[in-house]
């Protein structure tokens, strides 16, 4: 269960410390967001990945928390890069160079 | 480190060297480094992978109690191994449907110590016959001792790729700093460009699990590979077992005295632990001298749900029952040792997180295998006739191949060869690695004669296809085949046929994408033609 | 003759750089291995610490020496560190 709650957090965590990183604002939004909802983007997803490293360490202990965190978040930042390459894919056909 | 780089060095920043240090570290050991990561990836599920190799052994369906089973097998030894000096069980839990336990035998020649081991019934305490295999242990021995060559040398060759992987981590992150603000960057299609992000990305995620899994990789082997300290240190046999003490639960035998006593209950001693550390926590029961008024049993404590392989056991006196001492705790460095241990074992998680460990490992292996894909990419563009490259060049291309896809292919027919060499063969496990070799060494063959992007698209194919056939193997020579694991709810058999064909389809979509990509950009020059979409299983470049 | 010497002055530099990165890194970190029991802890824990400390020590030097400007800059950075930890090495033996 603790490992299915740091996982979303984890998500919520990269998918928006992405969108709070210019390459990803230019290609998912069409430009740049200005600096005030970049910001929030950054914060929301500093405070998220926090919140799956509380959820584990509450219910493992830090030494436990520590080990599955550093796998929860390169898991989950595997996942939102890899969602983020198929949306870029798929999204944008047209730049594919042939 | 070219020549002319080295003339240059007045000019360049540490960037440019450490991107230079980080090339050749990486390639020089790449292969050796490719394979380790890999067979170590596999060995998170070493105790599955070796129950799948032994399909004779019944499955269990719930844990037995260590109590119990600790007790049949004392009885078994009084006629399996009657008076041997000392016998050790690893008792049965949720990973392992037997216990295995290994007993030393009479020496031939003074001075030589034997060792026997088997494996035994949970249920009788008998022993059970299984085909002879290595199992999951192939791989997991292989990964830091390989074969063919004395245990020494091998473990010192792991050892100096793990140095060398631990410095191209670090020279890794000193060249590209920026990777970490911008990580989420991935641009298809541009050949080198795409290349080093599915690098990049593959490095950064999993970052913290190479460099500690690296570093602790070192650990394990520590004492073999940095004796200098105990050499000046530790002189008296007194203060070398203060050292072991500190570092293992293994105790060597004393003397027997030669008085002939009856053991007292074996199940009591390890209730005893059982409350101490918890009903499902007692790893291995260890005793010198059975039936000797001197007889000593140690029960050791088991990895889970504990952040650290430093000895804990509690030792009694065999013939009475009575605890003589417990051993909770080591020194501070010990105990950092002992979490450092267990950090790179990853014995201690429950089964998400062995899964967490076996898919970042796995990004740990594709790393490396970008890494060594990139450095012909890179070069490609280079070369002053891209028709005829130098030798170095070409090498690095084959073994690549070899290195890459037909080590999948080795390491399959290493399953195949558990399922289908005579049970009655003599020396079959020993058949079983030599197959592994063989099948990897045609590979090499095979690369080296073939044009590169065929190479590469045969063995993915090959791998593909070896792979999604296993289960169907398994099913006609086992009585497990998979409809039948699912239906009695068998998860280690099933997992490891759905395994395999996951794996078949990474290797099908890499040999498809290889062939294609072929077709798809025939006449431009490209960086990166051959084999370039072979193995990246973070996404690979069209 | 002109060529060899030329040569040899153009990869020399490189060649002591991987020298002292294999063997210098290595003779370094096992040195600390053996100053490291100068401290006042225990000498079994001192053992181990030392060879915890080891390999970040060896690493540690692999990076230097191919960071800095040259290779005799190089090799007197890991005699600077080493002469302290030799005087306690020495101290102990």
């Amino acid at each position: 269960m603790s490992h299915v709650v740091a996982l979303m957090f984890s998500l919520a965590g990269f998918a928006a410390l992405a969108c709070a990183s210019r390459r990803q604002q230019r290609d998912l939004f069409g430009g740049s967001l200005g600096s005030a909802v970049t910001l929030g983007f950054r914060l929301a997803g500093g405070a998220a990945l926090l919140g799956a490293l509380a959820v584990l360490v509450a219910w493992h202990g830090w030494g436990l928390a520590l080990v599955m965190y550093s796998g929860h978040t390169s898991l989950a930042a595997g996942i939102v890069g890899a969602v983020l390459i198929v949306y870029g894919r798929s999204a944008r056909p047209k730049f594919r160079p042939r | 480190m070219t020549t002319k780089s080295e003339q240059q060095s007045a000019g360049r920043g540490i960037r440019q060297s450490m991107s230079e240090l980080h090339t050749w570290v990486g390639l020089l050991l790449g292969w050796v480094l490719y394979a380790m990561f890999l067979t170590g990836t596999v060995s998170y599920f070493k105790d599955e992978l070796s129950q799948w190799a032994r399909p004779e052994l019944a499955r269990l369906t719930e844990r037995p109690d260590a109590a119990v089973v600790a007790q049949r097998i004392a009885t078994a030894f009084d006629k399996v191994a009657p008076g041997t000096s000392q016998w050790s069980v690893r008792l049965p839990d949720d990973r392992n449907n037997s216990a295995y336990a290994f007993w030393r035998t009479a020496s031939r020649e003074p001075g030589q110590r034997g060792f026997a081991e088997g494996h035994f019934d949970p249920a009788t305490g008998e022993r059970v016959a299984a085909r002879d295999t290595l199992g999951g242990d192939f791989f997991y021995r292989f990964h830091f001792q390989f074969h063919y060559m004395p245990v020494p040398w091998g473990r010192w060759l792991a050892g100096i790729a793990a140095m060398f992987m631990l410095v191209a981590i670090i020279s890794g992150v000193i060249t590209h700093k920026k990777i970490f603000v911008d990580f989420f960057t991935f641009r298809w299609g541009k050949g080198q460009r795409s290349w080093l992000d599915a690098h990049n990305m593959l490095s950064v995620f999993g970052l913290p699990f190479h460099a500690m899994i690296t570093y602790t990789g070192l650990v394990t082997l520590m004492a073999m590979y940095m004796p200098w300290g105990g050499q000046v240190a530790i002189k008296s046999p007194a203060e070398r077992q203060q050292l072991q003490a500190e570092l293992s639960a293994f105790t060597q035998p004393g003397k027997p005295s030669g008085q002939k006593v009856p053991m007292a209950s074996i199940t009591e001693m390890v209730r005893e632990a059982q409350q101490r550390w918890g009903h499902d926590n007692v790893g291995r029961v260890n005793v010198t001298h059975s039936g000797d008024a001197a007889a000593r049993v140690t029960v050791t404590r088991g990895d889970s749900g504990r952040l650290s392989m430093s000895p804990q056991y509690m030792e009694f006196e065999g013939t009475t029952g009575r605890l003589l001492s417990a051993r909770d705790e080591v020194g501070g460095a010990a105990e950092t040792r002992g979490v450092l241990y267990a950090l790179h074992l990853g014995r201690f998680g429950d089964g998400f997180t062995r899964w967490l460990y076996f898919l970042v490992s796995l990004a740990g292996t594709a790393m490396v295998g970008t890494g060594l894909v990139m450095w012909t990419v890179k070069r490609r563009q280079k070369l002053s006739d891209p028709a005829r490259p130098h030798i170095g060049f070409r090498l690095v291309e084959r073994l690549n191949i070899a290195g890459i896809a037909g080590l999948s292919i080795a390491m399959t027919a290493f399953l195949w060869g558990n399922r289908l060499l005579p049970t009655t063969l003599a020396g079959r496990a020993n058949w079983e690695v030599d197959l592994f070799f063989i099948v990897w060494a045609l590979a090499l063959g095979h690369a080296l004669l073939r044009p590169v992007r065929a190479a590469w698209v045969e063995q993915l194919g090959a791998a593909s296809v070896l792979l999604f056939l296993l289960p169907v193997l398994n099913a006609a020579t086992t009585q497990r085949p998979f409809w039948h694991s699912v239906a009695q709810g068998d998860w280690v058999f099933a997992g490891i046929d759905l395994m395999c064909w996951a794996f078949a389809a990474l290797h099908l979509v890499l040999a498809r994408r290889t062939a294609r990509h072929h077709l798809a950009a025939p006449i431009k020059r490209r960086a990166d033609r051959p084999g370039a979409a072979a193995i990246a299983s973070g996404g690979a470049a069209e | 003759m002109n060529v060899v010497v030329h040569r040899f002055l153009a990869t020399g530099p490189l060649i002591s750089r991987i020298g002292a990165a294999l063997f210098g890194g290595y003779a370094l970190a096992a040195l600390s291995t053996v100053a490291v029991l100068a401290s006042p802890m225990s000498k079994v824990q001192a053992v181990i610490a030392g060879q915890l400390a080891s390999f970040l020590v060896y690493a540690g030097a692999v990076i230097w020496v191919f960071a800095v400007r040259s290779a005799p800059k190089a090799w007197t950075g890991l005699i600077v560190v080493a002469l302290p930890l030799a005087l306690a090495a020495w101290s102990v033996s």
